[in-house]
């Protein structure tokens, strides 16, 4: 306990300084923490200054927003693919232990090789998708599927998508599993159909499950980075730029620290709001689904 | 009788026509990515694309793995190095995750530790927190202390990332071991480290492959922290080493995806032959990743 303090509690606080205070890494005077004879930089307390930057800076809010679009249509995408995949895997059929292992395949790939297959699938020179759309007469010439921001923005979400869904598909799959069968041979004696028992029956049991996706793909929405290191670099412009990006491009590339943290330390209240809301709502669901 | 029967027979092949979507889905790009490394550039790039290659070549693969000499063969020799340090790293925070991780959880699964809620939630808080934002301060830090460029940097920084999931993952997989079998340890006269490490570890396997299996593919997998924390020659791991490849003009994409399938491979093998394992300890503690 006392070592995960060290190595976490110790460096948020010290990222959360950071944002406060106006971060020279070029200087190697200024005041100081000593401790054990390391000598940790303290910079100078500049206040909620590069907040107030941040939050005046049209840049940001761009990435603000594109950031709500990517979380939004991420989160929908992985919802709703992870669960058409959870049903079609939850029919009977032959092989069914192989395909349950093919699910791992994309989730188990760092997110760098993620990025190059696709790369692979999508280049305007030697992408695949452009080689099939091409040889079934669909395009004229090979398109370039991350020259234009949005469509970009779009690819990213769905290779975002692709990588993260089999994770929610394994977890709808465990929670399929605990449905009692007489549920649905008294929904099939009742009369009811495929989606009606969807409907009625999965679906409502699934309930705890869907929220946790949604929690989690919201969550890894906001800080998705790598990707985007590898498939866009924000670009073009500035039109794939999300907040993670924004704040990574502004610490590590451009060496500027203390807006960096800040606008990192913005994305950290929001994910730990919207997490707080959903529980907020979904606890208030479940009560009113037991009254 | 017959409708009924023809009925059943449609729904089958529309299942099985979903599930070779949803095969194709999964797994498809990830054999492009395979024939585009047993490829030629040039056959690539010819068009219209021939989804067989007409011709098979592992050069790619003797590139970078230095056998054969080409023009970008500076940066194609950081790859088997590299690979020794994700090799290195991903070992070494497995077996701290496995040590402290485990007994850890086993300590919150059995005892009334002080504080037990406010640092269970502060352990699942770190869960929900961005990694990112901890970067800045492990960088100026790990600077301070001598640690940037070093493997043992990067090892206690991936500790602190993955630490709070096993923790999760193993205290509920000791919370589904009865506690009656460490009573009767006890009451057999061991005490309760004894109790621990010779009855109930040894039940614990499949807990422990799952959180073994899933550290090691996280710090594979690991990309950002590497590139930021060790950027001198010879001190990261393979995929930012990769990743600079592919920000190279001049190299050819099959090169790269030879690469990138090499650097795949360990981490997809590990979780195909540990998947029952993995699977149930990751949908009982419910991990994001």
């Amino acid at each position: 306990m006392l070592v995960i303090c060290l190595v976490i509690v110790f460096p948020l606080a010290y990222s959360l300084w950071m944002s406060f205070a106006d971060v020279n890494l070029l200087r190697a005077t200024g005041p100081a923490l000593e401790l054990f004879g390391v000598r940790i930089p303290l910079f100078r307390y500049v206040g909620l200054q590069n907040y107030a930057r941040l939050l005046a800076d049209p840049l940001y809010w761009d990435a603000f927003w594109r950031t709500a679009y990517f979380v939004g249509a991420f989160v929908c995408e992985t919802t709703v693919v992870g669960l058409g995949m959870a049903l079609v895997l939850q029919e009977r059929f032959l092989g069914r232990p192989l395909m349950r292992s093919l699910l791992l395949i994309p989730w188990s790939l760092s997110r760098v090789v993620v990025g190059l297959l696709w790369i692979g699938i999508l280049d305007v020179e030697f992408g695949a998708l452009n080689g099939l759309l091409y040889k079934a007469g669909l395009i004229e010439s090979y398109v370039s599927f991350l020259k234009s921001g949005f469509s970009a923005l779009n690819v990213l979400v769905s290779v975002y998508m692709w990588n993260q869904a089999p994770f929610a598909t394994l977890l709808l799959l465990a929670g399929m599993q605990s449905i009692p069968m007489e549920l649905y041979m008294a929904a099939e004696v009742d009369g009811a159909g495929y989606w009606q028992r969807l409907r009625y029956v999965t679906l409502p049991a699934l309930r705890g499950i869907l929220f946790l996706i949604l929690v989690v793909s919201t969550v890894n929405g906001f800080l998705m980075l790598d990707l985007i290191y590898i498939l866009t670099m924000g670009g073009p412009g500035n039109e794939t730029t999300t907040i993670s990006w924004l704040g990574f491009q502004t610490a590590f590339q451009f060496f500027k620290f203390g807006p960096g943290t800040a606008i990192l330390y913005t994305l950290t209240v929001l994910c730990l709001l919207l997490t707080v809301v959903y529980h907020k709502i979904v606890f208030r669901r479940l009560e009113a689904a037991e009254l | 009788m017959r409708p009924i029967a023809l009925k059943r027979r449609a729904n089958r092949t529309v299942v099985y026509a979903l599930l070779a979507l949803v095969a194709l889905w999964l797994v498809g790009p990830f054999l492009w990515l395979f024939v585009t490394s047993v490829s030629y550039q040039r056959n690539l790039l010819a068009r219209p694309l021939a989804f067989i290659p007409p011709e098979i070549t592992f050069d790619n693969y003797r590139r970078i793995l230095g056998l054969v000499r080409f023009h970008a063969e500076l940066q194609a020799a950081k790859i088997l190095p590299s690979m020794l340090n994700s090799v290195i790293v991903a070992i070494a925070v497995t077996i701290v995750n496995l040590i402290v991780g485990t007994t850890a959880g086993y300590a919150y699964a059995r005892f009334r530790v002080p504080l037990k809620m406010l640092s269970l939630f502060a352990l699942l808080f770190t869960r929900m927190l961005p990694t990112i934002v901890l970067i800045p301060a492990y960088f100026l830090l790990f600077k301070a202390l001598g640690l940037q460029n070093t493997l043992t940097g990067l090892v206690l920084a991936y500790c602190s990332f993955t630490l709070p999931f096993t923790i999760w993952i193993m205290k509920a997989y000791f919370e589904t071991i009865p506690a009656d079998l460490d009573k009767s340890a006890l009451v057999d006269g061991c005490n309760r480290l004894q109790a621990y490490y010779r009855v109930v570890l040894p039940v614990s396997g499949p807990g422990l492959v799952a959180g073994g299996a899933f550290t090691f593919m996280l710090c594979w997998n690991e990309f950002i922290v590497a590139q930021v924390l060790n950027t001198k020659l010879g001190t990261t791991t393979l995929p930012p080493v990769i990743a600079g490849m592919n920000a190279q003009i001049n190299i050819d994409y099959s090169v790269i995806a030879a690469s990138g399938f090499l650097s795949a491979l360990p981490a997809v093998l590990l979780v195909l032959a540990f998947q029952k394992y993995m699977v149930q300890g990751l949908t009982a503690g419910s991990v994001k990743g």
